[in-house]
């Protein structure tokens, strides 16, 4: 099977007419190595990083699927708001080290990096929040009408949970993600009852999305613009009309739609198919030490 | 005040109205100034060229409106205008928005019960929020990094990185790159620092990236330790990431976009103070939004 033969089946199985055109920025298909290569066996994650890509070449997965791109950008020239950077001009990355070591780690190893984005979040079944309600074990809780086959259909994101101060729901969180450095809003002592989970960027209409539901007084996502979203928060926190909002870092909240993909990719791929999560890029600043 | 009305008013406000405040007379009481005064005066004093478009305007509030003292802060959110009016201050400059977008737009915010919530509160307390980022921005020195090397304590350690002109960059006498996060956590007052690399990477050399990736790219080959404000975590984080584990001995702070910021509201305070006698004027942190749980 080859590249194009895996972006074939993956168009087959989606479930939804295919969409690859954005109006900026990089769509969905191969963004590094070559297209008619023969697929040895797949790794999902967030972001393709050298550690996933040396992980790649040492168990024989030459093919990596990924919500980001290796190098560091979404490939806008002119991203709207200045809410995240422009691609690098071509004489600025084409000369950065870090860049032309890992573009050689991807040309020497023959590897192929595939992003799949936009298709995957346009299925009926919202796979990255159903990866992330499983992970935080919220299933048990989601408000949907059960039975329903599209369980985790795009905005059936809200979940009643048992009331909990924010600072031991968020510690819970930490612990069943892996993740050491969420960041938190809101008082730690404030009991929250609803929530509605979003996953990734999130911009200001999702916030109004998620608490025009009645009874929602916390938000979990991956990360908000500081200026956009993050004020509208604490302003609702303020106005108290809601009690926080936990956000995780993009790749945490993202990373467990990825094992949602291997899953999927499974079953119709007879090749070997690992999620492989990146990781939080972020450490913990260490105590001092006496 | 509409937005038509807001653009003119703004022209007039970097053009006129200097010359109109000096005129006798037309400030009779002396004890009395109002927010478009303060304004020209920051307008004469800042030592640049007016220029258009700006985001520098009244977001909400009447520009007649008597001060009765000034708040300048890093963000007018909803808890800072309350600290604020209980301070006394009616009049607060702040670096960003008021209405959670660079523009301010508020045409979709309508019906939003939060908008409402907060433009009432505003409203019913006569208060007056203008913004200040560009022309703080473009103050030599950069106001927002005058107060970012004051707070760190950094002024002694700038120097200039030959082909880097507008470049932000420190040489410290040496440390970790985890004491530099400690230390940035003590004197800008965060909860929210993050680190990417060993915190016992050596560092002297320093460098600012602001928020976006083509920043960081940059100035990263420069220096031993790269600096963000609020930067979007798939960019200079994972760029430093992927520096690091390819063998380069080098670490990233990550600050909130307030932590980098809210110092140079400080100084915008100081320099206010020169030239607005008539009220107190005082600087409130907006503070860190975020805190990690540990």
């Amino acid at each position: 099977m080859t590249v194009l033969d895996l972006l074939d089946q993956m168009q087959t199985h989606l479930g939804v007419p295919w969409q690859s055109q954005r109006a900026g920025g990089f769509s969905d298909g191969v963004l590094a190595g070559d297209p008619y290569a023969q697929v040895t066996g797949i790794l999902t994650c967030f972001t393709p990083t050298v550690e996933i890509l040396r992980h790649a070449i040492s168990s024989g997965h030459n093919t990596v699927i990924c919500r980001e791109s290796p190098f560091y950008s979404r490939g806008e020239k002119q991203p709207v708001a200045y809410r995240s950077g422009a691609m690098p001009a071509k004489e600025l990355l084409e000369s950065d080290p870090v860049y032309q070591a890992k573009l050689a780690l991807i040309n020497t190893n023959s590897l192929i990096i595939v992003r799949f984005v936009d298709n995957w979040d346009a299925r009926k079944t919202d796979g990255q929040l159903e990866g992330l309600a499983k992970a935080i074990k919220w299933d048990q809780y989601h408000l949907a009408v059960k039975g329903d086959k599209h369980f985790y259909r795009p905005g059936n994101n809200f979940f009643s949970i048992p009331p909990t101060p924010l600072g031991s729901l968020s510690r819970g969180m930490m612990e069943s993600l892996n993740a050491r450095t969420i960041r938190v809003m809101g008082d730690e002592h404030s009991v929250v009852r609803k929530a509605a989970i979003l996953h990734g960027l999130i911009l200001v209409p999702d916030l109004q999305a998620a608490f025009a539901e009645t009874g929602v007084d916390l938000v979990i996502a991956g990360e908000p613009v500081e200026w956009e979203g993050a004020e509208y928060v604490q302003d609702m926190i303020a106005a108290k009309m809601a009690k926080g909002a936990i956000f995780l870092g993009s790749e945490v909240s993202e990373e467990p739609g990825s094992g949602e993909m291997a899953t999927w990719l499974k079953t119709f791929v007879q090749l070997p198919v690992q999620w492989l999560p990146s990781g939080s890029p972020f450490t913990t600043i260490p105590q001092e030490t006496k | 005040m509409n937005r038509l009305t807001r653009r003119a008013f703004c022209r007039i406000a970097g053009a006129g109205l200097g010359a109109l405040s000096t005129t006798p007379g037309l400030w009779a009481d002396s004890s009395k100034i109002t927010a478009r005064e303060i304004m020209a005066r920051m307008s004469r004093n800042v030592g640049v060229k007016p220029f258009w478009p700006t985001a520098d305007t009244i977001k909400i509030g009447d520009p007649d409106e008597t001060v009765t003292g000034v708040t300048t802060t890093f963000m007018s959110t909803l808890d800072l205008l309350q600290r604020s009016q209980k301070a006394g201050n009616n009049f607060v400059i702040s670096h960003e928005p008021t209405f959670w977008s660079s523009s301010d737009v508020v045409a979709d915010l309508r019906d939003d019960p939060l908008y409402k919530l907060k433009v009432d509160f505003c409203e019913t307390n006569r208060m007056v929020v203008m913004r200040y980022h560009d022309t703080w921005h473009a103050r030599r020195p950069d106001g927002i990094f005058a107060g970012f090397n004051r707070w760190a304590g950094w002024q002694e350690y700038l120097y200039h990185e030959p082909g880097m002109e507008r470049g932000i960059f420190y040489k410290l006498p040496p440390t970790t790159a985890g004491e530099i996060a400690r230390h940035l956590t003590a004197k800008l007052n965060q909860r929210s620092v993050r680190l990417v690399g060993d915190p016992q990477t050596p560092v002297s050399r320093v460098g600012f990236a602001g928020h976006y990736i083509s920043e960081c790219m940059t100035i990263a080959p420069k220096v031993d330790l790269v600096i963000a404000g609020e930067s979007r975590e798939w960019e200079c984080a994972e760029y430093m990431r992927d520096a690091v584990a390819l063998g380069e001995k080098k670490a990233f702070i990550q600050l909130a976009h307030e932590g980098m910021e809210e110092a140079g509201m400080d100084e915008c305070a100081n320099w206010l103070r020169g030239f607005v006698p008539e009220v107190p004027v005082q600087f409130i942190a907006s503070g860190d939004p975020f805190w990690i749980p540990t």
